[in-house]
């Protein structure tokens, strides 16, 4: 047996972070399968994971006609780069990319930057009301975003919002995700105070405190946010799907799905549609591996709701 | 507001009004975009609305046509019923089982948490729709290589009794996610315990029931409360997969509520009756959180030692 690694205390504040990007913290002296048995499931596993990623890549590479071979051949005979470009030029991909980067920036953007205000206040200030509303807020958790969904679009609607961006973009600089603001809160609420006493003796106002002490101090907690709420705003389907009528409006969640179900009496295109899901899928494969820890970190605080 | 009060120091009523400043956007995102549709909602429910005339009241009529005219009603909370059932279990025992494999010592089992975390990273359009490739039973890949194996073949998606354990599949193709929130729970076992129970000759199987379980079982209740209320709403899979075919086999309560309510089929929208869709479902997934945690404390630890 190896020697032991030693527990690597992490600055992570967040009681469940660190759980893919660490070591096992937990040395586990009995192995309950075997070497070789683990490394079969092992290998099993990843093959599940990875294997209809790269038939993805593989039919990306074919030619158009190529897909429809009868027995299906994994690998490509030839390699057609050009799917790459003509299927993004098929949907019109430059503008769907334009569009789900624009409404992903703002939303990121404005639910970090409430949540954090709203976090600071909650956690830090004393004043009368205090609790009604973070339980107001979090309690809003639970509320199934569906409930909403019919008064909203009968709102948005009768103020000609209606086809606009504004119904994916607006709620998010209103605290549209409170779990952001329980994440805020409770990360504020691990700094010492005695930072705000001595930045107040310097005669700083409750804003430059939160800009120039608390944004600093609270990095890790506002970028694992801000990936938190990119994931959600480029994945989201149901929303722009309700909200948005005309295509040039689209973000690429919906123009990719409408590229596998076009328009009755067309088959869709296989190789162009795989080229360009893999496009659609890079900038979060690149935010994953650039930013793991911060993307466990968030799932951890998910966890971490259990936990005082 | 309460400046003046006596006793109350300067900074006190600057706290008050800072705060408040603070929070502002989160107070008025509650009232106009949770507690207004929360209300607004349930007025739409008793009424006929077609988003173009101002809605009818018409009492519970939405609700006794939802359980005794609407044909379409009963299978969509079979479907409902059925996904949740076939996936909330798959999903925490794989992703336990998967949480408890990557929590061993062996070279490589990053790599293996990395890759099973993976499909949770890509977007969810993404994959649903690679998936659809994926289960085409023709020249898609699942068949291509059962075939390859000589392992018999399905049509999967497009056959009436497989559709819904399709959708779970392409669903329990994220179960990374579910694993990693397990593999923090383990980590979080103290490993005294484990060290005790090896001292007492306990077996793996006491182990994992007398230990691990117990251990994390307040994590398995919060996952098991989202995981259902999340399974429940399930809408992108069906909607992109099946369109709630074939027959009504996947129109789970989402994807009807969708189409009563928003689709351009050419059809009247009908948004109070889709409304009462919703309150079944708010009810269903309120049930779910009450049931569950009413009978938590049979089956989880709680820890009430202060620590």
């Amino acid at each position: 047996m190896t020697t032991l690694p030693t527990d690597p205390s992490t600055e992570a504040p967040l009681a469940l972070a660190g759980a893919l990007d660490e070591p096992v913290r937990r040395p586990k002296k009995r192995r309950p399968l075997g070497t070789a048995s683990w490394y079969a499931t092992a290998l099993f596993i990843c093959a599940v994971m990875v294997v209809p990623l790269l038939w993805m890549i593989a039919i990306g590479l074919k030619s158009r006609t190529a897909v429809f071979e009868v027995p299906p051949k994994l690998l490509p005979h030839e390699f057609h780069w050009g799917n790459f470009i003509k299927g993004p030029q098929a949907i019109h991909f430059p503008r769907l990319l334009l569009n789900s980067t624009i409404i992903t920036a703002l939303s990121v953007l404005g639910g970090v930057m409430t949540a954090m205000m709203a976090g600071y206040a909650l956690a830090r200030l004393r004043f009368p009301g205090r609790k009604m509303w973070f339980y107001l807020f979090v309690g809003s958790m639970l509320l199934p975003g569906v409930v909403g969904l019919i008064p909203l679009f009968q709102l948005y609607k009768s103020i000609g919002w209606y086809d606009t961006w504004l119904p994916l973009i607006v709620p998010a600089f209103f605290g549209g995700n409170p779990l952001f603001i329980f994440l805020a809160r409770q990360y504020f609420l691990a700094i010492p105070y005695s930072i705000d006493e001595a930045a107040k003796i310097d005669g700083a106002g409750h804003f430059r405190i939160f800009t120039s002490v608390m944004l600093p101090l609270t990095k890790p907690a506002w970028i694992t946010m801000a990936i938190l709420a990119f994931q959600a705003s480029w994945n989201d389907f149901l929303n722009p799907l309700v909200y948005l009528y005309s295509s040039d409006k689209w973000p690429l969640s919906v123009g990719m799905a409408s590229f596998i179900s076009p328009f009755a009496g067309q088959t869709p295109d296989w190789s162009y549609y795989m080229a360009t899901n893999l496009l659609y899928m890079l900038p979060p494969l690149i935010l994953f591996f650039a930013a793991q820890r911060y993307f466990i970190q968030g799932l951890g605080s998910l966890g971490s709701t259990t936990q005082k | 507001m309460n400046r003046s009060r006596v006793g109350m120091s300067r900074s006190a009523g600057s706290d008050t009004r800072a705060a408040y400043l603070f929070i502002l956007p989160p107070i008025i995102g509650f009232s106009v975009f949770v507690a207004y549709p929360l209300v607004r909602s349930f007025y739409l429910a008793l009424t006929k609305y077609n988003g173009l005339t101002d809605p009818v009241f018409v009492g519970l009529d939405n609700f006794r046509r939802l359980f005794t005219v609407d044909p379409a009603f009963w299978p969509s909370l079979k479907a409902t019923g059925y996904l949740v059932v076939l996936y909330v279990p798959l999903s925490l025992g794989l992703g336990l089982a998967l949480a408890m494999f990557c929590n061993q010592r062996f070279a490589g089992v990053r790599i293996v948490r990395t890759l099973a975390y993976l499909p949770v990273v890509l977007p969810a359009i993404a994959t649903i729709t690679l998936w659809k490739f994926i289960l085409n039973p023709q020249v898609g890949l699942a068949n291509t290589i059962l075939a390859k194996l000589h392992l018999p073949t399905s049509s999967w998606l497009q056959s009436p009794s497989m559709s819904m354990p399709s959708i779970v599949i392409v669903m329990l193709w994220g179960v990374g996610g579910t694993m990693i929130i397990f593999l923090a729970a383990l980590q979080a076992v103290p490993t005294e315990l484990y060290e005790a129970a090896k001292v007492d000759g306990a077996g793996p199987y006491s182990v994992f029931f007398r230990i691990t379980l117990p251990m994390i079982s307040p994590i398995m209740l919060l996952q098991v409360i989202l995981q259902t209320t999340a399974a429940l709403q399930t809408f992108n899979q069906p909607k992109i997969l099946t369109g709630g075919g074939p027959g009504f086999s996947t129109n789970v309560l989402m994807l009807s509520i969708y189409n009563n309510g928003f689709s351009n089929l050419g059809r009247i929208p009908q948004l109070g009756y889709a409304s009462a869709q919703v309150w079944v479902l708010f009810i269903l997934i309120i049930a779910v959180i009450a049931l569950t945690a009413k009978f938590s404390s049979l089956w989880t630890y709680s820890d009430n030692t202060p620590d």
